[in-house]
């Protein structure tokens, strides 16, 4: 009788461990989340982009070498924007402070608000392309059938050129897609209409 | 049986119609590439000499050049350097090796019963250690796979060699189910591409002509009504993402494949080195036709990709020498670059927007 | 080898009265003995592997010939009456989702773990029962939920058409923006029940094996196929949750509003792919472990010799498991990895190549001096290992990042992966079941139905998939209800395989009933001195309770 009770929570202990292996490795599904977007943000993976404040932008040498830097923009299709940069591409001096602009138009007859992803290819170059001010850092409400200009002010860190995988990258793209938030598009919608 | 036989028949004639009111639903995409058609078709048969006014006649593929072939065994024949190499690495390394490795499993399978059946070998052997040869087998092994991994660690570097600075970019976006081919160094005219209907079969593209009605068209399910024109021997900038779901796009001739993730763009380099028709096809489930959005890459020279560009509407040749803007731009050209390049693509920028 | 003290030593002779089983309905209901439910599990996973062998043969007769034939039809059968022909193209998508999830977690999955090793893994230790009867039970009937959760789901609106018609990876953005309907839903909580069984079924297996091994069964005396399990209930413990987690989060984004996967809202598709394969690919390692496991009984019963190097083969599967988990993104080389995470998992992944071959070389080396009886399990293991090294160097090609980029997608991949899972677990199921088959029934099968079963399964399976290394090559892609005209040749061989396969399945049918029928009653052990392990010591069938007394392995015995 003690010898199976025994067995009983020898039985009970194994399963208690297993089953604490499985919940770890549930929560650690779930956790992979913010851990993967900790994980690209720290290291560029997948051409994720840095961001810095003025302050911390300031304190960045502007030295001789240039970098071309391609602009692009895409809409979801779903979104009825039109959406793209004012310009093709940019040539810039490695960490000097430079602005381009996208140009934003909702052609429908509704408050639309959007949000942009984005990511610069060569992937290996988001550990250096840093962003100061972004559209991206917020979303964008638009009017029915208003058009924005809208800045993105950015530098590429100097210290690509010390990157065996990075230092010769020809040039920078940066992406933007923009895709519509429908939660806030359809609040924006009802705050029209109470507003009439 | 006969039940069954009238049920298929009225399932065809319901499928007719509903095939029709598909189409006009997806008429004011196909409107786009309806323009395109116009503006090719506008040039008909123009000498190949580059004129300002631009012209196209599409190329007729070569059986067997950029297309499957029937019971083919081995990969299609490259037309880039990478593919070369990786083609060599396939076929020169990789397929003997396996070869053999299974011929080598199978011959001690066949001398193990011949030689140790019951019959010849009545008394079995008690044996169950040989630390050398458990050595030899593992280490053996690795010595073979490091001898792969050489060349394959050599075909990455090459394969992810970043493009030059000026090489042309070309955005290839996937949608359900056509492709668009945009060029933001020739002024950013988008070309949509959907594949041919074909003759028999339920029309999958509405207000798009048959296959085979052409005389340059290539085989059914690979041909388009609108190609991605590339020029020869030059790196091309490809850009792939996604506008509803994952695509991939790939051409097997050019050793090819990357998929287009919608909200985020992907990029590698292809620089092809013959004039031909390449085809390939989506190479990621993204719905119901998924089967149904090929690819065609027509190779050219670059006079004929400079004429052809012009055939679009505020289509311009990319990397003109402008003055004082060699590849290795000065800091003088960088800091008048914002402006100047606002300038000559304010147009091209505004029309980049797709799915408008 | 073990002293084995039976009460049930003469239990045979006079039927099974003595052994008290409970009545029909609480016997194979409410079942806690594991042989009941291992039985459970067998019949189960055959039923399964019909549907989802109808299923491939449905796609491979639409296949047969360029051009849509049949589809139409086959929507009659879901209850389409006039299906557009978007509908058709959806319901080609659920067939090849269908069959997928079906051969997976309701067929090889539950033969091999929930048939096989429920069975045989008490017998070989030792144990009397599994460690938790009544959870055990709850673990089948989930699956059956699951199971027909999954059926459900090809009868209710999936967006395009009819069904989920996301394959059996179920990538966002195309499983949640781009399926509407509740169809995915009901495919995916599937999947969660599926999960749910699975884990529960790891536990168990793990504490049994711990915890209930006869007195002097050490870990490293434990057949192999019981390390197997236990390797495998491992892989599930750690890998299926990580599916609930992402799969969950799938069921989130498509009815609740978050973005997870959703770069509208700062989620990234691609994570997906990241969890799903950080749990598909040990998922192919549960998928084979177990048949390694069987096919090592196998060989060394009917070479009459130990197996050869047991701790290499041992500590290979572990390792075989351990490498597992860090290969995954070579299921997506495309889809815009660095060159230098490529280069990482290109290396990673060829390193599993070692312990593999480590496993066919001492498979070979256990025959090599031994006194091979050719019996048709041993034909069916011999088969099995010529099979996984087709299946296992294509997979050598594939690990190069650089090479995937040309095959990635196209039939070169169905080929390769056919080859490990449908020639080589499923070889190693038939091995198994001619293996045990008997000890299971009581009743002998028919060796000649079985050789020449196996003659016409080989023939037939190679027809079908041997072709598709080609049809990948010249660049075929997956996934294609319709294909051009230039893979018209060997898609027409590869159907005239499946017909031939069909034949060896129907062969094995009748073998079946041969054996329950006109059966010869089988000994307690009917493969003689080389079929060593425990379950040899009891009768065939083993009583219902069995080990009341438990053996005891003495010391100098060999595995």
């Amino acid at each position: 009788m003690t010898a199976a009770a025994l067995s009983v929570s020898r039985n009970r202990r194994v399963a208690f461990y297993a089953a604490g292996m499985a919940l770890a490795m549930l929560a650690l599904g779930w956790a992979s989340v913010p851990l993967y977007r900790m994980f690209c943000q720290a290291t560029g993976w997948g051409g994720t982009t840095m961001r810095v404040s003025e302050a911390q932008a300031a304190t960045v040498k502007a030295v001789a070498q240039t970098i071309s830097v391609r602009f692009d923009g895409n809409v979801d299709h779903d979104l009825p924007w039109k959406f793209g940069p004012e310009q093709v591409t940019q040539a810039v001096r490695l960490g000097e402070r430079s602005l381009a602009i996208y140009r934003a138009k909702n052609l429908s007859d509704k408050p639309i608000v959007g949000r942009a992803s984005f990511n610069v290819v060569p992937e290996q170059a988001g550990k250096y392309f840093t962003k100061i001010q972004c559209f991206c850092f917020t979303e964008q409400t638009l009017k029915p059938g208003e058009e924005v200009r809208m800045p993105v002010t950015y530098y590429v860190d100097p210290s690509i050129l010390e990157d065996m995988d990075a230092r010769d990258i020809g040039q920078i793209t940066l992406s933007y897609s923009f895709h519509q938030d429908k939660e806030a598009s359809r609040k924006a919608l009802d705050r029209v209409a109470s507003a009439r | 049986m006969m039940i069954f036989g009238d049920r298929a028949r009225r399932a065809g004639s319901a499928l007719r119609a509903l095939g029709l009111s598909f189409g006009m639903g997806l008429a004011a995409t196909a409107a786009h590439a309806q323009e395109a058609v116009a503006s090719a078709a506008a040039s008909p048969a123009a000498s190949g000499s580059p004129s300002a006014a631009g012209s196209y006649v599409p190329m007729a593929p070569t059986p067997g050049v950029g297309m499957p072939v029937n019971g083919g065994l081995g990969f299609q024949p490259q037309y880039t350097e990478n593919g070369q190499y990786a083609l060599w690495f396939h076929d020169a390394l990789l397929m003997p090796l396996i070869v053999l490795i299974c011929l080598f499993v199978l011959l001690l399978l066949i001398w193990v019963v011949i030689r140790y059946r019951k019959a010849r070998n009545p008394v079995a052997s008690k044996t169950s250690h040989n630390t050398a040869i458990e050595i030899v087998w593992t280490l053996l092994p690795v010595l073979i796979l490091v001898g792969i991994a050489i060349p394959s660690i050599n075909l990455l570097s090459k394969q992810f060699k970043p493009a030059p600075e000026n090489a042309l970019t070309i955005k290839v976006t996937g949608n359900q189910w056509f492709w668009t081919y945009t060029y933001p160094d020739n002024g950013g005219f988008d070309v949509n591409s959907y594949m041919l209907n074909q003759p028999g079969q339920p029309k999958i593209n509405a207000d798009v002509r048959e296959v085979g009605s052409k005389p340059w068209d290539g085989p059914a399910q690979l041909e388009v009504d609108n190609r991605m024109v590339v020029p020869v021997n030059e790196p091309i900038r490809i850009q792939t993402i996604g506008s509803d779901v994952i695509h991939a796009f790939a051409v097997p001739s050019l050793w090819f494949k990357l998929d287009a993730v919608p909200g985020r763009i992907n990029e590698k380099v292809l620089t092809i080195t013959r004039e031909g028709v390449y085809y390939g096809q989506c190479s990621e489930l993204c719905g119901a036709r998924h089967g149904y959005m090929p690819i065609a890459v027509e190779v050219v020279s670059r006079d004929k990709f400079n004429a052809w560009v012009q055939t679009h509407s505020g289509g311009v040749i990319d990397h003109q020498p402008k003055p004082a803007a060699a590849p290795a731009a000065p800091a003088a050209a960088a800091s008048a670059a914002p402006a100047a390049s606002t300038a000559a693509s304010a147009a091209p920028s505004a029309s980049t927007a797709p799915g408008a | 080898m073990a002293n084995t003290v039976q009460d049930h030593g003469h239990a045979e002779d006079h039927g099974h009265d003595h052994d008290h089983k409970p009545a029909f309905f609480a016997r194979w209901f409410m079942s806690t003995n594991h042989k009941d439910i291992g039985t459970l599990y067998l019949i189960f996973a055959i039923f399964a592997g019909m549907i989802g062998g109808a299923f491939s043969g449905m796609m491979r007769f639409e296949l047969t010939e360029p051009g849509i034939q049949y589809l139409a039809t086959f929507s009659h059968w879901f209850g389409v009456a006039n299906p557009s022909f978007d509908e058709q193209l959806h319901l080609w998508n659920v067939l090849i989702s269908a069959h997928g999830l079906i051969m997976v977690f309701f067929m090889v999955m539950p033969a091999l773990i929930g048939g096989f090793g429920n069975w045989f893994v008490p017998l070989m230790i030792g144990a009397p029962d599994m460690a938790f009867p009544r959870m055990n039970n709850i673990s089948f009937w989930l699956t059956v939920a699951g199971f027909c959760s999954l059926m459900a789901s090809a009868f209710v609106p999936g967006g395009t058409g009819q069904g989920a018609g996301i394959g059996w990876t179920a990538y966002a953005p195309l499983s949640t923006s781009g399926s509407a309907g509740p169809a995915v839903d009901f495919a995916i909580f599937s999947l969660h029940l599926a999960g749910a069984a699975s884990i529960m079924g790891a536990i168990n297996f793990i504490t049994t094996i711990f915890n209930m091994r006869a007195p002097g069964m050490t870990l490293h005396k434990m057949p192999l196929f019981v390390w197997s399990v236990l390797v495998t209930a491992f892989l599930l413990l750690l890998a299926l949750p990580v599916l609930a987690a992402a799969i969950t989060m799938l069921i989130t984004d498509r009815n609740f509003g978050t973005t997870f996967f959703d770069a509208a809202g700062g989620g990234d598709p691609v994570l997906f792919q990241h969890l799903f394969w950080f749990f598909g690919h040990p998922e192919v390692y549960i998928m084979i472990l177990p048949g390694f496991g069987i096919i090592s009984q196998i060989i060394s019963t009917h070479s009459n010799k130990p197996v050869f190097g047991y701790l290499g083969m041992a500590y290979a599967m572990v390792a075989i498991g351990v490498v597992g988990f860090v290969v995954w993104a070579h299921h997506m080389y495309t889809t815009g990895l660095s060159v230098n995470t490529k280069m990482y998992f290109t290396a990673a992944t060829m390193v599993i190549a070692v312990p593999t071959g480590i496993k066919i070389f001492s498979w070979i080396a256990t025959m090599w001096g031994g006194s091979l009886e050719f019996k048709s399990p041993l034909v069916w293991a011999m088969g099995f290992i010529f099979l996984f090294t087709v299946g296992g160097v294509t997979g050598v090609v594939l690990a190069n990042g650089g090479i995937d980029d040309n095959m990635q997608d196209t039939y070169y991949v169905v080929g390769h992966f056919h080859y490990v899972l449908s020639l080589g677990a499923v070889t190693s199921l038939f091995a198994g079941f001619y293996y045990w088959f008997p000890k299971m029934s009581g009743k002998m099968h028919s060796e000649f139905l079985s050789y020449l079963h196996f003659a016409v399964f080989f023939v037939g399976v190679n027809l079908i998939f041997f072709p598709m290394h080609f049809l990948g090559l010249q660049g075929m892609p997956r996934r294609y209800p319709d294909y051009v005209e230039a893979y018209a040749h060997w898609n027409w061989v590869a159907t005239l395989g499946y017909k031939i396969m069909a034949v060896s399945i129907l062969i094995w049918i009748v073998n079946v009933i041969y054996a329950f029928i006109w059966g010869k009653k089988a000994a307690d052990n009917y493969w003689g001195h080389g079929a060593n392990t425990l379950e040899w010591t009891l009768s065939s069938p083993p009583p219902f309770h069995q080990f009341e007394t438990l053996p005891v392995i003495d010391d100098n015995a060999h595995h």
